[in-house]
């Protein structure tokens, strides 16, 4: 039944190694390039700048050290000689000291650009991959300037993209080989052992070649360079892996597994790449003192330090315990008002004969398209104590300012207020699409057996809802656990930590104490505490999977 | 329904609009005033017409830059954010196979990930790549960050196409990327455009990461561009309410087009499971 041979998949194989090749040459190609468009231009411009600033210039410059050699040349037709053409350029300054006022040697090849630059401006490259520019100008009185700098080679970074893209290959084939594999198949060995010596020929090859690692002048922007041929790559392999994986070749019949695997697998690469291998070195990472570079492994202690709140009460701002009391305490705060007011709203809004429900549910929505970061401070400016427009609304009513982030429970006030706005659209426009898909007749039957409102609300309504709040409603619990914008921006942890929530926490802990591992055992007690929250919501959920 | 009664819940409606908007329209008011204060006055409406800070930012060729990064990073974001999660759902909604439970499992798994745990190894890894200071860099964590969610709710659109489509295809002699490519995609326009809109605004507000890999102000995107604006002494509240509204239009444009397919794609789809 199965036609493709056992060494159908050297095809893509060598499609793979082509476009490897391929990338890497335009790679080069557009790398120099761009490297000495970069270096030309930087060499120009400094010279142009030393033009403009005179021997201060060469002084800036030798002590900055990003030049190799930088100096300004002047020249003047001799005074009262009959011979004005008889000039002798000296250096006015230079960074070396010693050749300050000396006269321009024509057999220096620097010396001799600064002298020609009086006339006429040079950008050369220099034989190692330096630049040097030299540029001049016409003074007042027939006299003449000209500045000539050099540069050194652009420094070069290594990037390791060949030697990830035969690994990709060889992930491939062994990825591919196993979504096509057939175990009716008597050609398996052969093909395992195919894709074994392949995989670790991938592997190898660029080591042999001594290409797994390629310079990259830093100046390119290490960025767009990578960055271009990564994403030649991963275009390249992408689609092939679904084309052959979906067995499009040969039109014939693949086995549903392998479509299925090819249809999965350039999602699950990158997120294995980028999700899988970031999370699981974030985890090795917990179990060790890291910071600036330094890795210490130091078992559990992190754990133990967080857990048993080393060095301060329980009831501290920054203990443990403490601050996920406020992050649970912030998450049924935000979660009961989100739906609270989304589903009132939504109630308001389903009523069929209730004019302009369109304008007020886009007006409505409004919150939700506002970008989070931009919310925050915006909120932050209105809970301001001397200008933020809560203050002046409580003037109005005869308060005085509060000083909103100098108590908890006022930060913490404000916190969610700003998290309330920003949230209840989603949970407004969840409730309103399940509440449009409740059938109009278990209404209508209902109001013939005679039910009241709140009947018609708890037992249609509400049952109707569940399938589709509950996990809107779990959705938004573990978002909003984990909300680290608003916290961090509104009230930034005030009065002293007490309103941070366990992400913005450990976020500290990272960025602003370079406590990695301690951040990172942090964050693996997050990640815990919700995938247990989620296990336990899971009952509420199961019955919905097919 | 008494006519009483509605005019109760339009009364009480649009007092809470009002009150919802009133920050937006704070953010408009100040953006129109040639001013960097904080506007203190009770009234939201805009009382003046300057269009100063929006020339002072747009005629910042930097600004300008950064405003095209942030276009280019959201935009192809969007496109392999996308094209990754229809395939993934396509196949976690038709197929069943070893690894789908897991599969499935893992992507939600992947939401709890605290960013703080992420942060850290992806700034590693992006050195490693050469990818700091690159918009590539930002759009492959960017779409990898979307794809999860955008799987589930294009594999609960998915489950709602009805199958009998499918298999009379497969008599007329279709294969799986036929099936896909033809009769798939075409049905779930609206759960696609959902799909794209989330990816978009994953990509164009995220500030965070922008701000923790993106060291050259030239590779800045807008939301880091703009919360610098904020600073911790003096806030050029002109500005950030420009640059705010600048960011805000092209998400909010593009949510109200797509407002009538984010209730049912939503409700069909993420909420499904």
């Amino acid at each position: 039944m199965k036609s493709a041979s056992p060494f159908g998949f050297l095809g893509p194989v060598l499609a793979t190694i082509v476009a490897v090749a391929l990338g890497t040459f335009v790679f080069h190609r557009y790398a120099a390039e761009r490297a000495d468009s970069i270096g030309r231009a930087r060499a120009e411009q400094a010279a142009r700048w030393l033009l403009t600033h005179g021997p201060t210039g060469v002084e800036d410059l030798r002590r900055s050290g990003t030049v190799r050699l930088a100096g300004v040349a002047f020249d003047a037709p001799p005074a009262g000689s009959r011979y004005p053409y008889l000039r002798r350029p000296i250096w006015l300054a230079h960074t070396e000291p010693g050749k300050v006022e000396a006269a321009l040697s024509r057999d220096d090849p620097a010396e001799k650009a600064a002298a020609d630059a009086l006339v006429q401006d040079e950008l050369v490259r220099l034989p190692d991959g330096g630049y040097r520019a030299a540029a001049g100008e016409r003074l007042g009185g027939g006299e003449r300037r000209a500045a000539v700098v050099e540069l050194a080679p652009p420094q070069r970074v290594l990037v390791p993209w060949p030697g990830l893209s035969m690994a990709m290959l060889a992930a491939l084939v062994f990825w591919w080989d196993l979504a096509r594999r057939n175990p009716a198949s008597r050609s398996r060995p052969v093909v395992g052992a195919l894709t074994v010596s392949v995989g670790v020929l991938g592997l190898l090859a660029p080591r042999l070649l001594a290409v797994d690692r390629l310079e990259v002048p830093a100046s390119v922007g290490s960025a767009d360079v990578t960055g271009a041929a990564m994403l030649l790559a991963g275009v390249v392999l992408a689609p092939l892996a679904l084309v052959v994986g979906t067995g499009w070749r040969h039109g014939s019949r693949p086995s549903p597994h392998r479509v299925a695997y090819a249809y999965i697998g350039p999602a699950l690469l990158g997120l294995g790449v980028l999700v899988l291998v970031p999370f699981l070195y974030g985890v090795a990472l917990a179990f060790t003192r890291a910071s600036h570079g330094e890795v210490v492994f130091v078992g559990l202690s992190n754990f133990v330090d967080i857990l048993s709140s080393a060095g301060r009460s329980l009831t501290e701002p920054l203990s443990f315990y403490f601050t996920l009391v406020v992050t649970l305490l912030w998450t049924l705060a935000n979660v009961v008002l989100h739906t609270g007011i989304g589903l009132g709203l939504a109630l308001l809004l389903k009523e069929p004969t209730l004019r302009f429900k369109g304008v007020y549910r886009v007006l409505l929505i409004v919150p939700w398209a506002v970008p989070s970061y931009i919310t925050a401070l915006v909120w932050k400016g209105m809970f301001n104590q001397q200008y933020g427009l809560v203050n002046h609304l409580l003037a109005g009513v005869g308060v005085a300012p509060v000083a909103w982030f100098s108590e908890f429970w006022t930060a913490f006030t404000a916190n969610v207020v700003t998290n309330t706005w920003l949230g209840f659209p989603f949970m407004m426009v969840v409730s309103l699409g399940a509440l449009q898909s409740i059938p109009a007749d278990l209404y209508e039957a209902a109001a013939v057996d005679g039910a009241s409102k709140w009947q018609k609300f708890r037992h249609i309504t509400m049952p109707l809802l569940r399938p589709a709040l509950v996990p809107a409603i779990i959705l938004g619990s573990v978002w909003t656990f984990n909300m680290f914008n608003i916290i961090y921006l509104v009230s930034g942890g005030q009065p002293n930590h007490g309103t941070d929530i366990l992400i913005t926490q450990a976020y500290r802990f990272a960025f602003e104490q370079d406590r990695y591992g301690y951040a990172a055992a942090y964050s693996v007690l997050i990640f815990f505490i919700l995938v247990i929250w989620s296990f336990f919501t899971q009952r509420f959920t199961r019955s919905e999977e097919a | 329904m008494g006519r009483l009664d509605h005019v109760f819940k339009h009364a009480f409606l649009v007092v809470f609009s009002v009150a919802t908007l009133f920050p937006a329209l704070w953010v408009v008011k100040m953006a129109f005033r040639a001013e960097q204060s904080f506007a203190t006055s009770m009234n939201p409406l805009p009382t003046a017409f300057d269009l100063d800070n929006f020339a002072a930012l747009l005629g910042d060729a930097l600004f300008g830059r950064q405003l095209l990064n942030s276009l280019f990073v959201a935009a192809l974001t969007t496109a392999v954010g996308v094209f990754l999660a229809c395939t993934a759902a396509y196949a976690f909604s038709r197929f069943r196979f070893p690894g789908r439970r897991a599969g499935l499992m893992f992507l939600l798994v992947t939401q709890m990930f605290p960013g703080t745990l992420m942060t850290i190894p992806l700034y590693s890894l992006m050195e490693m790549l050469g990818l700091l200071d690159a918009l590539l860099g930002l759009v492959l964590v960017y779409s990898t960050t979307a794809i999860p969610f955008c799987i589930y709710m294009l594999k609960g659109y998915f489950d709602t196409i009805p199958r009998e489509l499918e298999e009379s295809a497969i008599m007329d002699g279709a294969g799986p990327f036929t099936l896909f490519w033809r009769i798939i995609l075409p049905l779930s326009r609206p759960a696609i455009a959902v799909t794209a809109l989330f990816s978009f605004m994953t990509a164009w507000n995220e500030y965070i990461l922008a701000a923790t890999f993106m060291g050259d102000e030239r590779a800045y995107t807008l939301p880091v561009k703009v919360q610098s604006f904020v600073g911790d002494y003096t806030t050029e509240w002109g500005y950030f309410a420009a640059g705010a509204l600048i960011v805000s239009l092209p998400v909010m444009a593009l949510f109200f087009a797509l407002q009538k397919h984010l209730v049912g794609g939503l409700t069909a789809g993420s909420v499904k499971g």
